[in-house]
């Protein structure tokens, strides 16, 4: 228990506002995205191959950074619908984390051009030619159309600006009221908003992940990205705060206690993602029906088996007992060392699911280089400049939530 | 305080003093209490609450519990456990291939591990947590004071032994009074600690009657017993029907099997007066026609069930490389096997001058080590089988003028290349593994 316990009538602007250090940290970001976005059109060009490296490169870290937002989504609903405690002063964090998405839709817009037009590399199923010929596409059309496809972008999207703008600005409203009121607002819409989430996110991981191979499928897969979104976010969540403190923000706020639930919780999606990543694969390599094994096939040749195991053992063995101990969850350094090992890790799960469904020279080889860094570095500089700048703008912690008193003075047993 | 068994030695001695207990009414007391306590160096004392009080741990300076340590010790014995059961009993002790996976197969095992590591985990840690608590306790000293039934409703307890090496009388007295207790008195032990020797007497006989289970046990497993079963769950052991071996008490032969009912025909059994078809004779002279027209239809038919029912053996080409025939070649390469004769090829001399009737007559009532088909294929679907040979034996001694003219056209423009496979009974190479002595 700290003897210094804050109460939230004694934060003051420094606690709660960006520093000027940290902010300076948006323009290198912003700088660094645009160069990565650049680089990563003139190497993708410069491939030769109808831009389809690009696609992948490009899709993969795409993914990967919505994922980091449609998990903060996923935690900010859900600290709303169980009138969560602990979390308020980690909330607004999230709120940012989730209010990227308008910046993920438009960032969309490269792969939209390049997917959607011959040769049609990334999202086979695009090709009319294939829609007559092959049996499966055919059977599924009715799905997997270029119009309809664009209908369910555009209700993901929708939706999920929708959610994170009304949660980010009525918590910022309650910033100036305090008024208790917009906290059950926040409540009685995320009830039928988890439910919109829920089956968002899974039609989304069929849409952009799933269709990547349209011979195949997998009812739980939309659990699996859900489970790997969410784990990404924790694991981004805890550097996130981290960082702020380190600039001087939310020194005596955010206590071991928060980073140990936000621990908790990272360790708990670690093993969620291990169970029903392994419950997928496990019946798929019992029933052994070739029509299911195919994606586990095409992962276990060559590169593509290292990379399996990598995830076995980086991805949940290790973490699972690195994160097991209570202190390595108190103590910040160690978190965030998880931290930035896991936001590796998810990039890695990602890369996993996207790329080995493609052949690059008629072979399938674990394909990753300078195209994929420029990508990275191209979506995240741009994804972490706007999260600065929106943490710039707004006070770090919803100064007046009914909630934030308990939340500081939070004690784990 | 009254003993069941009363003996001279409790009614003539003083009880001892267990120690001083102090009671407060409410947590902040008792946290602030607890560390005065702790910071005057006590070892030997605890404090009762009726709730969980947060920060008391730390307060009270307890050390870490092991138990974190001791529950992942039994978690990873639970691993280390699922792992062995399944290989020992799986790929060790009684070899079984399960759905064709390897003996020893990771994914599969991987459920029970799963469970028998939490398993272990969580009854280690209920069991541990209760060792450490020194649970069930059945008797303790404070017991004996009213007021400590306050301890699960509304107040809270420090007690500090007297076998605590800093005890004194007076200044641990002096220590508790001064954190403004509601209460402060001695606690008497009048038991010394000791549990009285009726409370023995049901453990020992309990202890004999729990030795009657495993005794039995012991004993069925190591004698033979001519009375049946005991059935301790009925299930359906007991039914009001006829078995086929069993004896019948209403039949005057006793038996319970019937022989067919004299006049009667069993269903699918009326053969019609058409001997060609159901014998492959005609006029006792075997058929060298077939008993009906023969159609693409029918040769289809042969060939469907050709292949379910010949080709394992026979192979699909009828030359006797059916997989049948070449694992018992490999179990004889690898002398695994000494009694194996091969299928015949059908298109061999010796079957190729047969009359369809013989052939027929062979799928119905089988040949050397054949068995015969006649309750497995009706009489229609042998003869299409037999048609069918008779293309098989065609087409594997056909010649340029048997082909159409078009599929020679085919044929002739593309190239191909003539591989060897393993068929013909070609003795295969013992495989590198198997071990010479069966």
């Amino acid at each position: 228990m700290s003897a210094h316990t804050v109460d939230s009538s004694s934060l003051t602007e420094t606690d709660v506002r960006l520093s000027a250090t940290t902010s300076k940290g948006m323009g290198i970001a912003a700088a660094a995205g645009v160069v990565g976005l650049i680089a990563a059109f003139a190497l993708g060009g410069a491939q030769g191959d109808k831009w389809k490296s690009f696609l992948l490169a490009y899709h993969t870290a795409y993914i990967y950074f919505i994922s980091l937002s449609l998990g903060a989504l996923f935690f900010v609903i859900i600290q709303h619908l169980v009138k969560a405690g602990w979390s308020v002063v980690v909330r607004r964090l999230a709120e940012i984390i989730a209010a990227n998405i308008p910046l993920m839709a438009l960032l969309f817009l490269p792969t939209a051009i390049f997917a959607f037009q011959a040769p049609y590399d990334l999202f086979i199923w695009l090709d009319l030619e294939k829609q007559k010929t092959d049996h499966l596409i055919h059977a599924k059309h009715a799905y997997l159309n270029q119009g309809f496809f664009i209908v369910r972008l555009l209700i993901y999207f929708g939706a999920w600006s929708a959610l994170s703008w009304f949660f980010l600005s009525t918590s910022l409203k309650q910033d100036q009221s305090g008024d208790p009121k917009l906290t059950l607002l926040m409540k009685n819409v995320s009830a039928p908003a988890i439910l919109v989430f829920g089956l968002t996110i899974t039609f989304f991981a069929f849409d952009m992940l799933m269709s990547l191979n349209p011979h195949w499928f997998s009812t739980i897969f939309g659990v699996c990205f859900f489970a790997g979104s969410a784990m990404g976010f924790f694991a981004l969540l805890a550097l996130f705060a981290r960082r702020v403190q380190k600039g001087g923000q939310l020194k005596n706020v955010v206590t071991p206690e928060h980073y140990h639930d936000i621990g908790k919780l990272l360790f708990a999606f670690v093993f969620f993602w291990g169970y029903v990543n392994f419950s997928q694969f496990m019946l798929i390599w019992y029933a052994n029906i070739p029509e299911e094994t195919i994606y586990y096939q095409h992962r276990a040749v060559g590169g593509w088996f290292a990379i399996g195991m990598l995830l076995l053992f980086g991805h949940f063995l290790i973490p699972f007992v690195g994160l097991l101990s209570r202190y390595a969850k108190r103590i910040p350094q160690i978190l965030c060392f998880w931290g930035v090992w896991l936001l590796i890790a998810h990039y890695f799960d990602i890369l996993y699911l996207v790329k080995p469904n493609f052949e690059m020279n008629g072979e399938r080889y674990v394909s990753l280089g300078l195209l994929d860094i420029a990508c990275l570095l191209g979506i995240g500089g741009l994804y972490v400049a706007n999260l600065l700048r929106m943490a710039a703008k707004h006070p770090l912690v919803p100064v007046k939530d009914p909630r934030l008193d308990e939340s500081l003075a939070f004690h784990n047993i | 305080m009254h003993d069941a068994v009363m003996t001279n030695h409790t009614a003539a001695k003083a009880p001892t003093l267990y120690g001083v207990v102090a009671e407060y009414d409410t947590e902040q007391k008792l946290l602030e209490a607890s560390r005065q306590v702790r910071d005057a160096g006590y070892t030997r004392w605890d404090t009762h609450t009726p709730y969980p009080v947060h920060g008391l741990d730390e307060a009270m300076g307890n050390p870490q519990p092991v138990l974190p340590f001791v529950v992942f010790g039994a978690g990873l014995t639970g691993t280390l456990v699922a792992l062995g059961l399944q290989t020992f009993t799986n790929a060790i002790d009684y070899q079984f291939v399960v759905s064709g996976k390897p003996l020893v197969s990771l994914p599969a095992n991987i459920p029970i591990v799963f469970e028998l590591t939490v398993l272990f985990s969580a009854l280690t840690a209920f069991g541990g947590m209760l060792a450490f608590n020194g649970l069930p306790m059945l008797y303790h000293p404070l017991f004996n004071l009213p007021r400590f039934a306050r301890a699960t409703a509304d107040r809270f307890f420090i007690a500090i032994e007297a076998a605590d090496p800093k005890y004194d009388v007076k200044n641990t007295r002096k220590l508790l009074s001064a954190t403004n207790p509601s209460a402060l008195e001695d606690c008497y032990d009048p038991q010394d600690g000791k549990i009285p020797f009726a409370f023995y007497v049901p453990g020992v006989i309990a202890a004999c009657f729990a030795l009657i289970p495993p005794a039995i046990v012991y004993k069925m497993r190591n004698t033979r017993s001519p009375d049946p079963k005991i059935h301790l769950v009925l299930d359906m052991d007991f039914q009001n029907k006829y078995k086929a071996q069993s004896s019948s008490a209403f039949f005057a032969d006793g038996k319970t099997s019937r022989p067919q009912v004299g006049g009667t025909v069993a269903r699918g059994q009326l053969h019609d007066a058409n001997e060609h078809l159901h014998t492959g004779k005609i006029d006792g002279k075997w058929a060298t026609t077939f008993p009906f027209e023969v159609t693409e239809e029918r040769m289809k038919r042969g060939q469907e069930r050709f292949g379910i029912y010949c080709a394992a053996c026979h192979g699909y080409s009828g030359k006797g490389d059916g997989m049948v025939a070449r694992r018992a070649d490999q179990l004889m390469a690898d002398k695994k096997e000494s009694d194996w004769v091969a299928p015949t090829n059908l298109n061999n001399e010796s079957v190729a001058k047969q009359t369809h009737g013989e052939l027929y007559n062979t799928a119905t009532h089988g040949i050397r080590n054949m068995a015969g088909y006649a309750s497995q294929i009706s009489d229609e679907d042998r003869w299409n089988i037999i048609l069918y040979v008779r293309a098989l034996q065609r087409s594997n001694n056909a010649r340029e003028k048997d082909v159409p003219p078009e599929e020679l056209a085919k044929l002739t423009a593309q190239e191909f290349t003539i591989t060897n496979g393993p068929g013909l009974h070609q003795r295969p190479e013992a495989t590198p593994a198997a071990a010479p002595a069966k």
